[in-house]
């Protein structure tokens, strides 16, 4: 146990050091890409240069400044008071990210769910099934969505779904936000926020489904023709049961791994799924910080999915070692 | 006399072969391993599928702005927000440009875009990650470090902030700058892995003890020896260098006006959807047959590869053939009786 929670340190140790020399990278980076000074003198009418300034450098953004003296300034913060910074327009990027995460939230959650649950047994059906038509179905079918831009086929889907709700003449499918009901009726709600993430989750799940099917079904199949699997056979088991008891229970390490990568991702969302269907979350954030040239809140959106990302690759080292008996910790 | 029988089979196959021999090379036809390769990728119909539509869409790229009778730059005001028709084949979109002539150009500029990425990305990546794992030691422990420290941040971030200050004309440019600055560092990983074994091999110790210089190994040992994967990867690479150009330009950072491409069309249309579907539906569609051209391209590529693959295709006379049909026949009935069991 002290050595799993020494090991367990050390990576700490490490991926807190990577996030902060790719959060770092990311700062210089926009600083040196993106110029919110362009904001204020683009308003019309312009502002006079003192207020610009004054602006600016409340925000730590005058490109006036050396770059290291506004690093040094914004690291300060962080450590101390773990505030990052401030919005061209003034804002508290803290509080622009603590408000949209429980959007991104509530629109992954449910789609990461769906997506294994349904990605993982079509791989089983189709491994099982390898080269009939089933298989062929299935597998072409991934394909043909493993390669759809996300872009065109969340188009696509809004677009049927607004023919749908003209043909009916009624509202079934709603195409933008996540709720448009604020009355106390807690059923109401529900279906009015229902009937808002049912497209987006459409979207999120056929494309996280496909790859999860396609790998699983690559896993079982390798797995199906492993010798422990014929010793199985052997030894007088059917052909289903020696696929559930032992090929499966083999092939499922390795989906955990991409199972502990999606949780992580539940909490940076998805930018295209967002942008479309004009939901508020962590993508659109990124979104408008980059339009918007607030560079604290872009490099901010970076650090918090790049502690997502270890979270999740932290996990996956977690999930790997208490299912696959052959690796240590050391 | 059994023996006997043996000898004289021996001797006449020996002969025989002595005879195949001496007819000389004319009678043996050898294949190039590029026409080995281009022969097993062409007996699968669905390669040559993808094949054909790619090699239409390229043309239409090229030939397409020659054929049209209006420039993706001039609108005709004449025609606003027309669906299609004989003048406009593709309709107009609400500022009175031809989509034909937009379509055309943002094809290419997709086809362009995918195709320079992919062979920058799997160019930068197959060097760095066969360096790495030739390197061994502290260098292979720093370099992963590295990798794994630049995939910490989603490329896609990083991209977005790069190619946002670019210009309306040069966008595409810094866009393919953009997206292969961060584009390799996943494929690196995957490579190095693939070269781990690759470094054990005899050829490459021998190469290193005769003193031929790293550089040299990596880049005529160790590299060439990935090649299939490498030209799999380029292909597969293409798609997703398409679908990024899509998602910047659709959220208005990759390319924008007065350039187009599919994605910018795309982010037009889709706030006139209801009134004029064509701008969204046209692309799109273009846009679904060429991934989906690329990915059939490049399943068959990946089977002609495959030496144990069902398009290496099967070599037997009619005696084996028809071994071949009773095994198969037997196998057959087995199965059946298998699952009766079961």
């Amino acid at each position: 146990m002290a050595r799993f929670l020494g090991y367990l340190a050390k990576r700490i140790v490490n991926y807190i050091v990577m996030i902060f020399v790719a959060t770092s990278l990311t700062y210089f980076l926009a600083c040196a890409f993106m110029s919110p000074r362009s904001n204020y003198e683009s308003r019309t009418p312009r502002p006079s240069q003192e207020s610009i300034e004054a602006s600016l450098d409340k925000a730590n953004l005058n490109d006036k400044t050396p770059v290291t003296e506004r690093y040094q300034r914004w690291l300060t913060n962080i450590v101390t008071e773990w505030n990052w910074g401030l919005s061209p327009a003034g804002d508290s990027v803290n509080n622009e990210i603590s408000s949209r995460i429980g959007a991104s939230v509530k629109l992954m959650l449910l789609s990461t769910i769906l997506s294994i649950v349904i990605g993982v047994s079509l791989g089983v059906y189709t491994a099982q099934r390898q080269y009939q038509w089933q298989d062929r179905f299935w597998s072409g079918l991934a394909s043909v969505f493993l390669v759809i831009p996300t872009v065109v086929l969340a188009i696509l889907i809004v677009f049927f779904a607004i023919e749908i709700n003209q043909q009916t003449g009624q509202r079934i499918f709603y195409v933008t936000g996540l709720s448009s009901y604020d009355g106390p009726n807690f059923f109401i709600g529900l279906i009015d926020f229902l009937q808002h993430i049912l497209l987006p989750t459409i979207v999120l799940t056929i494309i996280s489904s496909v790859g999860y099917h396609l790998n699983q079904r690559t896993y079982l199949l390798d797995e199906m023709h492993a010798d422990y699997v014929r010793t199985a056979r052997a030894k007088g088991l059917t052909k289903k049961q020696a696929i559930r008891k032992h090929a499966l229970r083999a092939s499922l390490i390795p989906t955990s791994v991409n199972v502990a990568f999606s949780i992580a991702s539940i909490f940076t969302g998805a930018v295209m799924t967002e942008k479309i269907f004009a939901i508020h979350g962590m993508g659109e954030y990124f979104i408008n910080c980059i339009n918007n040239n607030n560079i604290n809140g872009a490099v901010a959106v970076a650090a918090f999915s790049g502690a997502c990302t270890l979270l999740g690759a932290l996990l996956a080292d977690l999930f790997a070692a208490a299912l696959d008996p052959r690796i240590k910790m050391s | 006399m059994e023996e006997q029988n043996n000898k004289d089979e021996q001797l006449t196959n020996a002969q025989l072969e002595l005879q195949a021999d001496a007819a000389g090379p004319g009678e043996v036809k050898r294949i190039s391993y590029a026409g080995l390769i281009a022969r097993r990728f062409f007996r699968q119909k669905s390669a040559v599928v993808g094949l054909t539509i790619l090699a239409i869409l390229v043309l239409l790229a090229i030939f397409g702005p020659f054929i049209c009778k209006y420039d993706y730059t001039d609108p005709d005001f004449t025609a606003i927000n027309v669906a299609p028709n004989a003048r406009h084949w593709f309709g107009t979109d609400g500022g009175g440009f031809d989509l034909f002539a937009c379509v055309v150009h943002g094809l290419g500029r997709s086809l362009v875009i995918g195709l320079t990425y992919a062979i920058l990305t799997t160019a930068i990546s197959a060097i760095v990650g066969t360096a790495i794992a030739y390197a061994r030691g502290w260098g292979e422990k720093i370099g992963m470090w590295l990798l794994d420290m630049l995939l910490v941040i989603p490329s896609f971030l990083l991209v977005a902030m790069i190619v946002r200050a670019a210009s309306g004309t040069q966008g595409w440019i810094m866009l393919i700058l953009g997206l292969t600055a961060f584009g390799w560092i996943g494929y690196a990983r995957t490579l190095r892995t693939m070269a781990l074994s690759l470094r054990e091999r005899d050829y490459v110790r021998a190469a290193k003890y005769m003193g031929v210089p790293s550089i040299k190994i990596i880049l005529r040992h160790l590299i060439p020896n990935l090649g299939s994967i490498l030209v799999i990867d380029t292909v597969l690479c293409v798609i997703s260098g398409i679908n990024s150009e899509t998602a910047y330009s659709f959220l208005g950072l990759g390319i924008k006006a007065p350039d187009t491409s599919l994605g910018y069309i795309l982010s037009q249309g889709s706030s006139a959807m209801l009134s004029a579907p064509w701008i969204v539906l046209i692309p799109s569609v273009v846009l679904i047959i060429l991934c989906v051209s690329m990915q059939l391209i490049g399943d068959g590529l990946r089977d002609a590869f495959d030496p144990y693959s069902r398009a290496a295709g099967e070599v037997a006379d009619e005696e084996s053939k028809k071994d071949e049909a009773k095994k198969a026949a037997a196998a057959a009935a087995g199965n059946a009786a298998g699952s009766h069991h079961e």
